[in-house]
C-alpha cells in the first residue's frame, strides 16, 4: 500500500524532452489563439450584456429591477462546466446545431455578463447622488444624465474590477476544451497523447504561456486606467 | 446599433441554416487512441478510424467533420443527434446495439495486459485481487474487468481514466499496477516506453470494431459506409491502409501521411491514396 501511495518516479524527463516539447510550440499558440477569440468574444458578450443588466440593477423600473438581479442570480449560481454542457447540448434538443465555438462564447459571456454586471452596478452606486441632481439641474433628461455624467464615471471606477474579471476568464477559456473546442488545453492533450512522456512538459509550457498573456493583459489595463485618470478627482496610487 | 444586431441575428441565423443544408456529416472521435485516431506534430487528426471515414466520404460523395470528443461522451452525442457518425474504435456489443446502429465489422481485436516492465507481474499475478488495474472510462476493457474479474468474485481494484495516456501515466507512477486495453494501442504504449513496459498476455475477447450511427439510421447513413468498406476491400486500399497504420512509429506514419493526403483531399482518389500511404510508411521505416 504504502508502494501505492507514494508513487514511483516517472521515467525522467531529458533534455531532449524539454527541447521536444518547445517544437511543439507553434502548435500550442495556434491553441492559444483560441482562446484569445474566446476570450474577445466571452468579455464582448459579457461587456454588453452586465452594462444592461447593471443599469436596469440600478436605474430600471422595480420588475426590471428584479429580473436583472434575477439573471445576476442564475448566472452567478451555476458552475461553467455545466453552463458549458447545457449551452452545448440544450439548443440540440429544439434541433438547433451550435458549433462548440459559438456554445463556448455564449456560455462563459452569459456568465461573465452576470458577474461584470455586478461591478458595474457597485461603480454606478459609488457615484454621489448630487451628481444627478445637478445634470438635472442643468436641463439634462434622466437618459441623458446616465449616458454623459454617470455611466462615463462608473465605467473608469470599473477598470480595476474589470481587470481582475478579465484575469479570471481569461483562464475559464480552457475549460471550452470540455464541449470540444480545440483551444491551447485541448492541445497540450494531444501532445501527451502522442508523445506520453511529454504530457508534463507541455502543461507546463502551456502555463508559462498563460503567465505572459496575463501579465502583458493586465499590464495594457493598467496603462488604460492610468489614462483615463482624472487629476485630482480619485486618489492618486 | 440596433440594425447592426439584428443583421448579426440573421448572420448567425444563415450560418445555422447553411449548416444544415450541405450534406455533411459529422464524425466524432476520442483522437487520443494511436493508432486508430491521434493528433500529429502538426496538430492534424489523423489515424485508421478517421482515414478510412475521409476515404468513403470521397468515395460516396459527401463531406465529413471530425469532432474530437471524450469517448464515453460519443455515444451520448450521437443519440443528441451532435454528430452523426461515431468512428472510435468503438466494440460491437449488444449493450451499446441497444442505443445505436453499427456498421458491419470492420476491426477485430482482443484484450491485453500491461504491466511495467519491473513489476515482475505476469498475467495472473497482475489480476489478483487487491491489485489495482486500470482502464479507460467506458471501454470494452473496462467491462471486461467488471463482469470478468469482479463480477466473479475476483477483487481487483478498478481504477477508470477519462483518456487510454493517462492510465499509461498512472501506470508508470507506480499508481496502478496493470492496464487492460486493446491490443494495438498498448503496443503503440510500449514503443512509446522502450523497456518500461511489457505486454504480459493477450485476452482472447474477439471483439469485434463497427462504426457507428443514430439507433434507426435516420439520414440513411449506414448503406453508404457499407458500400464505401466494400469498394475499399474489393480495390485492395483497405489492406494499403492496415500496413501502413498498424505496428509503425506514430513519426513515420505521420510524415507518410503529409506527403500522401493530397491525394485524398485534392485529387479525391482513395485507392491511390492508400497505396502512396503504404509505400511511403515502408520506405521512410527502412
Amino acid at each position: 500500500m504504502g508502494e501505492a501511495q507514494l508513487g514511483l518516479p516517472l521515467p525522467p524527463l531529458t533534455l531532449e524532452h524539454w527541447l521536444s516539447v518547445w517544437s511543439y510550440l507553434p502548435t500550442l499558440l495556434q491553441g492559444l489563439s483560441v482562446n484569445l477569440a474566446l476570450l474577445g468574444g466571452l468579455l464582448g458578450v459579457g461587456f454588453v450584456l452586465g452594462v444592461i443588466v447593471a443599469l436596469l440593477e440600478v436605474y430600471g423600473p422595480r420588475g426590471l429591477r428584479l429580473f436583472a438581479a434575477g439573471y445576476a442570480w442564475v448566472f452567478r449560481s451555476i458552475p461553467e462546466i455545466l453552463l458549458l454542457l447545457l449551452m452545448w447540448f440544450g439548443p440540440a434538443q429544439f434541433g438547433l446545431s451550435i458549433s462548440p465555438f459559438t456554445a463556448a462564447v455564449l456560455a462563459l459571456g452569459l456568465r461573465s455578463s452576470a458577474y461584470q454586471a455586478e461591478i458595474f452596478r457597485g461603480a454606478l452606486q459609488a457615484i454621489p447622488t448630487g451628481q444627478t441632481l445637478a445634470a438635472r439641474a442643468l436641463g439634462f433628461s434622466r437618459l441623458q444624465a446616465i449616458r454623459y455624467v454617470l455611466l462615463p464615471q462608473a465605467l473608469r471606477l470599473s477598470l480595476a474590477g474589470w481587470g481582475n474579471e478579465f484575469a479570471v476568464v481569461l483562464k475559464d477559456t480552457t475549460l471550452a476544451y470540455a464541449i470540444g473546442v480545440v483551444e491551447v488545453m485541448r492541445q497540450a492533450r494531444y501532445i501527451g497523447s502522442r508523445d506520453f512522456p511529454l504530457t508534463l512538459p507541455a502543461y507546463i509550457l502551456v502555463a508559462m504561456l498563460f503567465l505572459v498573456v496575463t501579465y502583458f493583459g493586465l499590464f495594457l489595463l493598467g496603462n488604460v486606467e492610468k489614462r483615463l485618470r482624472i487629476p485630482g478627482l480619485e486618489a492618486r496610487r | 446599433m440596433a440594425l447592426r444586431r439584428v443583421a448579426m441575428a440573421f448572420l448567425i441565423l444563415g450560418v445555422v441554416l447553411s449548416g444544415a443544408a450541405a450534406e455533411k456529416f459529422i464524425v466524432g472521435t476520442d483522437a487520443s487512441w494511436a493508432p486508430f485516431e491521434w493528433v500529429s506534430a502538426k496538430g492534424q487528426m489523423l489515424g485508421f478510424d478517421l482515414d478510412v471515414m475521409r476515404m468513403i466520404a470521397v468515395l460516396e460523395g459527401y463531406e465529413i467533420e471530425i469532432q474530437d470528443i471524450a469517448f464515453d461522451s460519443i455515444i451520448p452525442a450521437v443519440i443528441a443527434g451532435k454528430v452523426d457518425i461515431g468512428a472510435s474504435g468503438f466494440t460491437i456489443t449488444a449493450a451499446r446495439a441497444e442505443v445505436v446502429d453499427f456498421s458491419s465489422p470492420y476491426w477485430s481485436s482482443d484484450q491485453t495486459v500491461l504491466v511495467r516492465a519491473d513489476s515482475g507481474l505476469n498475467i495472473v499475478t497482475a489480476l489478483m485481487p487487491g491489485r489495482k488495474v486500470a482502464a479507460q472510462r467506458g471501454t470494452t476493457g473496462a467491462f471486461w474487468v467488471e463482469d470478468n474479474l469482479i463480477a466473479k468474485g475476483v477483487a481487483v481494484e478498478l481504477v477508470l481514466y477519462e483518456t487510454y495516456p493517462e492510465a499509461i501515466m498512472d501506470l508508470l507512477a507506480g499508481r496502478v499496477d496493470a492496464v487492460v486495453q486493446d491490443q494495438a494501442p498498448s503496443e503503440q504504449a510500449v514503443r512509446q516506453y522502450p523497456g518500461k513496459l511489457i505486454i504480459v498476455g493477450v485476452i482472447k475477447t474477439y471483439e469485434e470494431f463497427g462504426f457507428l450511427v443514430a439507433k434507426g439510421d435516420p439520414k440513411g447513413i449506414l448503406p453508404r459506409i457499407e458500400r464505401g468498406m466494400k469498394k475499399l476491400k474489393e480495390t485492395g486500399a483497405w489492406d494499403n491502409l492496415v500496413a501502413a497504420y498498424f505496428g509503425n512509429p506514430l513519426g513515420v506514419i505521420e510524415a507518410a501521411w503529409e506527403a500522401c493526403i493530397s491525394i485524398l483531399e485534392v485529387g479525391k482518389d482513395p485507392v491511390a491514396y492508400a497505396a502512396c500511404l503504404a509505400q511511403k510508411v515502408k520506405e521512410l521505416s527502412k
